[in-house]
């Protein structure tokens, strides 16, 4: 291999390394669904935080519980697990992944891939640009108000 | 003021027409929201005199200031309108998610007005608003009416709808929401069935301003941790209200074959325990903490609940303890669109009726399969249950029975014996709506805390109105008063950081009393005077055998004593009435 070769190919491993580290101690939201009561006080103070008002349809977080048909009870979990999918796909790099999603909203040009491919179905792209959990700069809003400790960062 | 979204939605349904218009600001300094501005409205638009039936009522869905964000319990919904069943006022607290659709679809609340020409439904997505066919939800339960609308519309919805009750007019018709949430009391499901109204579908995108969001967002916080979450209140997440079950029946104001006695040493076979080993799974109402609602499944019988009404009225009070039957009979009530507490008052009244051979109505207690169709009957106007849709004033004016018809004004005795809590028989006889529990909770103060002792007239006219002023306010708010610890103090500070508007505990004590007076001035336009804040002559004439109550019963003196002190206390002359004076405040 060329010196050129081996550097770069050390700087990757170096940088795996680094990653898995972190994927290994890194704090993620993590939901219960038995302590779930549905209220959506997450998505109502993730929107209050991040858009100066109550309004969950821009929320970056989607739990709920509903009935089917009035006879079970169903749950609808979406939360961003930091599994970084939409970081591998994001075309225009406007996504950065660390331990946490960030979006530059310069780059990001609401192509929609990341809503496509996220497994949580969280991401929404509103008015041409997508709307990612960033976990409220590691101190989530939504684990704070979650009344029964359905959700947990940890 | 903030935190409202000063927009009023007003439906004429008889032109099929859909105008919005600003919120009374000026109104909604004086009530609030939810319970006491729905009145104030009423109060203003509704001419004396109008058949609660006909196309002249009004129905009205009103939010309030804190509806929608992220104060807890703050996610009901008040409906009120004119009563078929007692022709007061009436206002309801219903729970799921709709009080949230309509505030985001952009309203403060939704007035409903006249009569459409064919059975319809309503559907509301933000500033869209179309008047949709109902030929085909029209006879159907409102459990398949919802879960068909659903399946069209997608479970982002929220569906407010009647059942067959509703339809046939029946006066103990409640309005369905979420499946299992009820406006239950006073017949608002037939003033809905009589706009041929069979359900209103919402959604909403839009959101809700306070001042300072985000440090107010981090205060709520702290109060929700802080007060909401505390065990006087969590109670009502580990039990839900199955909790009151054990503490009637030890307080002895459980009661029993239609209020004949109290306290059932069946107890243990229906209560909490038995009841949650088939718990699927909790749910609360939108913006809820504590999540009350226990999803029950006992095989093919489904049902969020039952509440504690529900456990005691299909239980002791009909001489059962088949908690199988307590529970299939609340899933029927349900989707029948039917009021839980006043259909199974008149079903165990028939019963007491059919037992003492004053009128043979075919059911005696414990039949549970006969309680179970009766409902149906009522439901849908058939058979008996033509008779019996009547419910137990107008029902033992006809046959007799009235002694033990326990009933004001036309609506049934919610279920807790006032010979065991002499407070309460004053609550239901000066509530706004008839007799409900809604408005003072005595059994709190003389029963479960003890703070005043339970078989004398003494003081109760002063607890009576406090526990109602509480009350009046909380839910002009609106929250659930299963945060049971809501002080005024609490109430004033989320009310200044939702509306920017400096309100002060004083400030929410005088809105609760003129919430009461607004309310008893609609009734007294039509005619309610002292001589229809009543009691059962049950009460006065027959003592109880057993509990801690053992051979109590009211002396009528007492009765008539409390009521005045009540009067006294809010100002209104010896005939219950308010002067001139205090009239012109409202």
């Amino acid at each position: 291999m060329s010196d050129a070769n081996v550097v770069f190919t050390l700087f990757f491993v170096l940088r795996q390394e680094h990653l898995e580290r972190m994927n290994g101690t890194m704090k993620r939201l993590k939901f219960s669904k038995e302590k779930c009561i549905g209220c959506q006080l997450c998505a109502q103070v993730c929107s209050a935080i991040h858009e100066g008002m109550y309004i969950p349809s821009k929320a970056r977080i989607g739990i709920e519980t509903y009935y089917d048909r009035g006879g079970s009870l169903k749950y609808k979990d979406s939360y961003c697990t930091l599994c970084g999918i939409c970081f591998k796909n994001c075309p225009t790099g406007a996504i950065s992944k660390d331990d946490r999603i960030k979006v530059d909203y310069e780059a990001c040009t609401g192509c929609g891939v990341c809503a496509d491919k996220c497994p949580k179905k969280v991401i929404k792209i509103i008015e041409g640009k997508a709307y990612i959990c960033d976990t409220c700069d590691g101190d989530p809003m939504c684990v704070k108000v979650c009344p029964q400790g359905a959700l947990r960062f940890e | 003021m903030l935190g409202y979204q000063n927009n009023i939605l007003r439906i004429n349904l008889t032109k099929k027409e859909a105008k919005t218009e600003p919120l009374r600001m000026d109104w909604a300094e004086k009530y609030i929201g939810s319970k006491g501005l729905s009145i104030k409205y009423l109060y203003e638009e509704l001419k004396p005199g109008i058949d609660p039936l006909s196309p002249e009522n009004k129905l009205i869905f009103m939010t309030g200031p804190l509806t929608g964000t992220s104060v807890p319990c703050s996610g009901k919904l008040a409906i009120a309108g004119k009563s078929p069943a007692t022709g007061t006022i009436c206002d309801c607290s219903i729970g799921g998610h709709s009080a949230l659709k309509i505030k985001y679809a952009g309203y403060d609340a939704v007035i409903l007005e006249g009569k459409l020409d064919k059975p319809g439904y309503l559907f509301i997505e933000n500033d869209k608003i179309t008047f949709e066919d109902a030929a085909e939800l029209w006879g159907k339960g409102s459990h398949e009416a919802e879960a068909m609308l659903i399946d069209k519309y997608g479970h982002d919805y929220s569906v407010i709808s009647i059942g067959p009750a509703g339809e046939t007019l029946c006066t103990m018709a409640c309005i369905n929401s979420d499946y299992y949430r009820q406006a239950g009391r006073g017949g608002m499901g037939a003033v809905m069935g009589s706009k041929n109204l069979k359900a209103v579908v919402v959604n909403g995108t839009g959101g809700v301003k306070i001042p300072n969001i985000k440090e107010a967002v981090k205060r709520i916080a702290e109060i929700e941790k802080e007060d909401t979450l505390q065990e006087d209140n969590t109670f009502v997440y580990d039990g839900g209200t199955t909790a009151f079950l054990e503490a009637c029946q030890d307080g002895g104001i459980l009661p029993k074959l239609n209020f004949s006695d109290t306290t059932d040493e069946d107890w243990t076979k229906y209560n909490g325990e038995v009841l949650l080993e088939s718990l699927e799974g909790k749910r609360g109402c939108g913006s809820c903490g504590l999540g009350c609602g226990n999803f029950l499944k006992m095989g093919d019988v489904v049902c969020e609940g039952p509440e504690y009404e529900s456990i005691s009225v299909a239980g002791p009070n009909a001489g059962n303890s088949d908690p199988v039957a307590i529970v299939k009979a609340n899933q029927v009530a349900d989707d029948m669109g039917l009021d839980t507490i006043s259909a199974g008052d008149t079903i165990i009244w028939a019963m007491e009726m059919t037992e003492k051979g004053i009128r043979d109505f075919g059911v005696r207690f414990g039949e549970m399969d006969k309680y179970i169709e009766y409902l149906k009957l009522i439901a849908r106007k058939e058979g008996i249950g033509a008779e019996l849709a009547l419910g137990v004033k107008k029902l033992s004016e006809k046959y007799g029975g009235t002694d033990f018809a326990m009933q004001v004004k036309g609506l049934e005795y919610p279920q807790y014996e006032p010979r065991g809590s002499w407070g309460m028989s004053l609550a239901y006889a000066v509530s706004d709506r008839g007799a409900c529990h809604m408005r003072a909770y005595a059994p709190n103060e003389e029963v479960f805390a003890a703070s005043i002792p339970p078989y004398t007239p003494e003081g109760k006219g002063e607890m009576v109105f406090n526990l109602a002023q509480w009350n009046a306010v909380k839910f002009s708010l609106c929250i659930c008063d299963f945060w049971g610890t809501l002080n005024m103090e609490l109430m004033a500070e989320l009310m200044t950081l939702a509306t920017g508007k400096e309100w002060t505990a004083a400030d929410m004590a005088e809105v609760g009393t003129r919430v009461i007076n607004i309310a008893r001035a609609f009734n007294q336009r039509e005619g309610f005077t002292a001589k229809d804040d009543t009691a059962p002559k049950r009460l006065f004439n027959e003592a109880l055998k057993n509990g801690p109550g053992a051979g109590q019963k009211i002396p009528e003196e007492a009765f008539e004593d409390m009521k005045q002190q009540y009067y006294k206390v809010l100002g209104w002359d010896e005939n219950g009435m308010l002067p001139e004076s205090l009239l012109a405040t409202l």
